[in-house]
């Protein structure tokens, strides 16, 4: 038996004035809605003076911990797509920092570079506008500063003189020993004339070694 | 020279005015009547542009704001400081300071004289509206009658813009916008018949005068005895000039989601400019139509019993304003809550339900006007 396919009509009693009935009904209530809505406060905020709330696990724009970096090449070793990019001169223990750059153009925000960082002072933030008037802005600095700080300044200075006081104290005690007849060896000789050096150069950087 | 009589006798003595002096000096027999008529039609046609550019202005920034925040968020809000309260001024400029194209294989007669036309009937539709006692540019015996033909030639320029511009969109646009109109000037006329028969006049200015009484709160729709066919003409009315002035949900003719922009689909720059404030002058006009006829024009309790004067005028046209404002208003309520009807729809209420009701009402009102003038005295 064939199922019947046709479009069921509606009952055509009081079609004319229902229509009418339906139409000015439906618009009343329909306007009634509108109304309310026109009053309701807005969902949407006024976006560069007010921001939605980010995700805690929001992937933003990363930012970088600069006092615990080591600069140990982890996080650009383990980007997938080569975009992060740091320079340093080391100091004894002390960085200064010339570049910590992330290109985001490329960039896909993975977060892989965060996982390798043995000091854990990479991030990634919360920050999401790539706003900028050129291409070549997209290549951001993380760093909040570059060269050295004053405190790095006085801990190298300690350092050296630390370092210095001791060259002296070794001088001194290798001295006393040649004073006192024992004999001597190359070794003890070199490091004394390296310990007379370092006190008129302790301005210099001492030990430079620009890394990668 | 061709003078007039009436206006070309005695040249008045000079006052001491700088003005009179200036015009007594120029023209020592008194200005003739061509000038008088030139300069009229000047400065009246200066203070309705201004006019118009001021309130569709204000209309389009009020409609940005009334779809925001019926969508529940916020319009324009940066340009100007306050709510963008100067976003429309920007989008002026810009238009003005934008190329005027003309189509490859456009009718160029058509497609540049289209705007002018439509602007033009806009414009002239301001010349019968009742502002105020001391403030209407002509009072125009057959006013409403005058409104409605000359709003029909609007139609018209939107068929040669859509002609013109050599492009489908555009013709259809057009080709519907007359479909329509055709078919809504029978009921638009038909629903101002019933005040029309209430006030025994078409004349604007009579109609308001008349609406004077109860402290100036006897509107057509408060009368005792007349707002239960008042108010339903009313609706008819407002149907009808939602559709007459291209309003939603009747905006087939540039409806943007079918046929990109209608009828001014390849407008640019200070020509699509004229068209916008056509739509918008023409909803001033339409909504100020049925302020004078429903309620009460100018009149308003405090304004009506004041003496003659430039401050009655002045608060009499900011009566007739606001009141034409809030109608404009209800038009951009609605658009923003009905969606777009078919083509079949439009037809089938225009003819089937607006044009039968119509006439249902307009018979009503002369069966009740009849009794009413045959016992003047038993009923108020």
């Amino acid at each position: 038996m064939m199922t019947d396919l046709s479009i069921p009509t509606a009952p055509r009693k009081r079609r004319y004035w229902g229509n009418v009935w339906d139409a000015v009904k439906s618009t009343a209530i329909g306007m009634g809605i509108t109304f309310k809505y026109l009053w309701s406060k807005s969902v949407t905020v006024q976006y560069p003076d007010e921001k939605l709330p980010t995700d805690e696990r929001y992937r933003g724009i990363h930012y970088l911990e600069e006092d615990l970096c080591i600069c140990c090449d982890a996080c650009a070793k383990a980007c997938p797509i080569d975009c992060i990019e740091m320079e340093a001169t080391r100091h004894g223990k002390e960085l200064e920092w010339h570049k910590f750059t992330l290109d985001y153009q490329k960039c896909m925000f993975c977060e892989l570079c965060v996982y390798p960082c043995p000091k854990d002072c990479i991030h990634m933030g919360k920050e999401y506008a790539l706003v900028v008037e050129d291409r070549g802005q997209l290549v951001m600095d993380l760093l909040s500063w570059k060269g050295l700080t004053e405190d790095q300044k006085v801990r190298i200075a300690e350092a050296e003189a630390k370092k210095a006081a001791k060259a002296a104290a070794q001088a001194a005690a290798q001295a006393a020993a040649k004073g006192g007849g024992a004999k001597m060896d190359a070794g003890g000789g070199g490091g004394g004339g390296g310990g007379g050096d370092s006190a008129a150069g302790a301005s210099d950087a001492a030990e430079t070694e620009p890394t990668h | 020279m061709l003078t007039d009589p009436v206006t070309a006798a005695a040249p008045a003595p000079p006052q001491g005015n700088l003005w009179t002096d200036l015009m007594h000096g120029v023209f020592p027999d008194g200005m003739p009547w061509w000038m008088v008529a030139v300069l009229g039609a000047a400065v009246a046609f200066a203070a309705v542009m201004l006019f118009v550019t001021v309130i569709a202005m204000f209309s389009i920034w009020l409609e940005r704001k009334v779809a925001g925040h019926i969508q529940v968020r916020l319009g324009p809000m940066r340009v100007g400081g306050w709510h963008g309260w100067a976003q429309s001024v920007a989008d002026g400029v810009k238009l003005l300071l934008k190329e005027d194209v003309v189509v490859t294989g456009a009718d160029r007669l058509l497609f540049k004289l289209a705007p002018a036309l439509v602007l033009g009937t806009a414009l002239a539709m301001f010349v019968a509206l009742p502002f105020a006692p001391g403030l209407q540019i002509a009072d125009v015996d057959l006013g409403v009658f005058f409104l409605i033909s000359i709003s029909s030639i609007t139609t018209i320029g939107v068929i040669m813009a859509g002609w013109g511009s050599n492009n489908k969109w555009s013709v259809y646009g057009a080709m519907r916008e007359a479909a329509q109109v055709a078919s809504y000037e029978i009921p638009l006329g038909l629903s101002l018949m019933p005040p029309v028969i209430y006030y025994g006049s078409l004349s604007l200015r009579t109609a308001t005068d008349m609406q004077a009484g109860w402290l100036g709160l006897h509107w057509y729709v408060f009368d005792p005895l007349h707002f239960w066919i008042a108010i339903p003409s009313f609706v008819l009315f407002f149907v009808a000039a939602l559709a007459e002035t291209k309003r939603a949900p009747f905006d087939l003719a540039e409806s943007e989601s079918e046929l990109v922009a209608g009828f001014h689909t390849e407008y640019s720059g200070i020509r699509f400019s004229f068209f916008f404030l056509e739509e918008y002058a023409a909803m001033f006009v339409m909504s100020a139509v049925g302020a004078a006829l429903w309620f009460g024009g100018w009149n308003f309790p405090g304004v009506t019993q004041m003496p003659e004067g430039a401050l009655r005028d002045f608060l009499c046209v900011v009566v007739f304003t606001v009141k034409s404002m809030l109608l404009v208003f209800v038009m951009m309520w609605v658009r923003w809550t009905l969606p777009r009807i078919r083509i079949d729809q439009v037809m089938t209420l225009g003819y089937k339900y607006l044009t039968p009701l119509s006439l249902i009402l307009v018979f009503a009102a002369a069966v009740l006007e009849y009794f009413l003038a045959l016992a003047p005295s038993v009923l108020p």
